[in-house]
């Protein structure tokens, strides 16, 4: 109980370092990388997982801001309006505190789940937000499409998750609850 | 127990960070002609486009002996790969005309262009397609000029700096433009005859890329696999007879056809294009030519 006071009392050293820099590295992947290995719909969101990370993981002050901003870092590499993924996730760590309570995301089978949804409501709100606009590409499309996207992004949060739990606990970050202090 | 009152403050929305976003995307979305976040969006990316460009800003003069050579071998590398762009547009603009024998299309004055490297390919949304070039208002670049390889559509400049400019590419879902059905078969075909739709992307990524479709093409169109998709100059924004791609497939669809086109360039291997310093003209200017025409 004291050792879990304490982690919670402890200022998050890392928090902007890994958000900013994920951020940036995820941009880099996305815009240099992704496009080149040429799987079609089948790329995966790693934005979207990276903030599904942080929603599911990250203590109670690092989960909706850090979420928005790498919405935000999101939104400037790209030529879609600004403040769009910032609002989807901000929205989806709402939506993964609500799945945290009925599923345990330290199991591998929930995170793939929990991931699927995300990533699928995640691209299917950016849909909608490109029908406002009046950018739509057919909603049967874009169905297909997000769950395409939601297909490649589950087995990649798998994998990634318990290498980031690895990486922070090397890092020395504090653990309590299931939730890392950043 | 009634709870104080909070202030509309700064530190009120700071602390409300989903009501300051919802606040920015308005602002974004109600000012589009100040277009506040692609500014923001250019400031973002400026060092990074000025870091690949490898413009030197220290004088020829000052440069040491090492520095000097490498800048001489900057600028013929420049120059090599502008000429082989040339090249390139030519040889495309022979094969189009070839393809489009007896047409007047591959005929068609073409504007002056720039040509311009890519910097960056790729967007980091999966929706999105976009492409970066080292080359901006500087070198007379504006913002919704037509980006061409050859004699082929790629996109058209979305937003401009001093050295670079983000290019919408054809495939991008917010892309549209007038376009004609030519076929190749029949050059005697009249003018009003030919088919006419509206060329828009649906983001698609590879292989798929880039997949692109016409829109609002009436129904009873005599449109076959293997006819020539190209731009018409009826809105002003792109100039007449750039090549686009091949119809693939046609769909019927309640009241219009569904056209599916094999687009000619693979857009991920783009290397060098050539921005054409091609200007809308104002509506007095198109309605003026429209009165000639007829």
């Amino acid at each position: 109980m004291i050792q879990a006071i304490r982690v919670r009392s402890q200022t998050p050293r890392y928090r902007w370092r890994i958000v900013a820099g994920g951020g940036l590295v995820l941009a880099c992947i996305h815009t240099l990388l992704l496009h080149r290995l040429k799987l079609g719909d089948f790329t995966p969101d790693l934005y979207a997982v990276f903030a599904l990370y942080l929603g599911l993981f990250a203590s109670r002050q690092g989960r909706y801001v850090p979420c928005l901003v790498l919405g935000l870092i999101r939104d400037f590499f790209s030529i879609g309006l600004i403040g769009s993924y910032a609002v989807l996730f901000s929205l989806l760590h709402k939506a993964a505190g609500r799945a945290r309570r009925k599923l345990d995301p330290d199991k591998l089978l929930n995170v793939f789940i929990m991931c699927l949804i995300g990533t699928f409501l995640v691209n299917f709100g950016y849909h909608g937000m490109l029908v406002i606009s009046g950018y739509g590409v057919g909603w049967s499309r874009a169905l297909v499409r997000c769950a395409s996207i939601a297909a490649a992004s589950a087995p990649v949060a798998v994998l990634v998750y318990p290498l980031a739990h690895m990486c922070l606990h090397r890092l020395g970050v504090g653990r309590s609850g299931g939730y890392w202090n950043i | 127990m009634r709870r104080p009152q909070e202030k509309l403050s700064l530190a009120w929305l700071l602390r409300h960070p989903l009501v300051a976003t919802c606040i920015l995307l308005a602002l974004t979305i109600v000012l589009p002609y100040l277009r506040v976040g692609e500014r923001l969006k250019l400031l973002t990316f400026l060092p990074l486009a000025h870091a690949s460009s490898d413009v030197s800003e220290t004088p020829y003069e000052e440069l040491s002996e090492d520095e000097r050579v490498r800048v001489d071998l900057q600028r013929e590398r420049e120059r090599v790969s502008e000429l082989t762009a040339e090249n390139s547009r030519l040889l495309q603009s022979l094969k189009d005309a070839n393809s489009l024998s007896g047409s007047d299309f591959a005929k068609s004055p073409m504007p002056p262009a720039v040509n311009a490297q890519v910097i960056f390919h790729g967007d980091s949304s999966s929706w999105r397609s976009s492409c970066w070039i080292n080359r901006g208002r500087e070198a007379g670049i504006e913002e919704g000029m037509p980006v061409v390889a050859g004699r082929t559509l790629i996109g058209r400049v979305f937003m401009v700096g001093d050295n670079e400019a983000c290019v919408q590419l054809v495939s991008d879902p917010g892309f549209a433009c007038s376009c004609l059905i030519v076929d190749p078969d029949n050059p005697n075909e009249v003018a009003a005859d030919r088919v006419r739709g509206v060329l828009r992307g649906d983001g698609s990524a590879m292989p798929l890329f880039p997949r692109l479709e016409l829109e609002d093409v009436a129904v009873g169109a005599e449109v076959k696999p293997g006819m020539h998709v190209i731009t018409n100059d009826y809105s002003g924004q792109f100039p007449l007879g750039l090549t686009v791609g091949v119809v693939r497939e046609t769909i019927p669809q309640a009241g219009f056809l569904e056209v599916r086109i094999e687009a000619s360039l693979d857009l991920s291997t783009l290397e060098v294009v050539q921005v054409l310093q091609h200007k809308r003209p104002e509506i007095e200017e198109q309605a003026l030519a429209l009165l000639k025409k007829k």
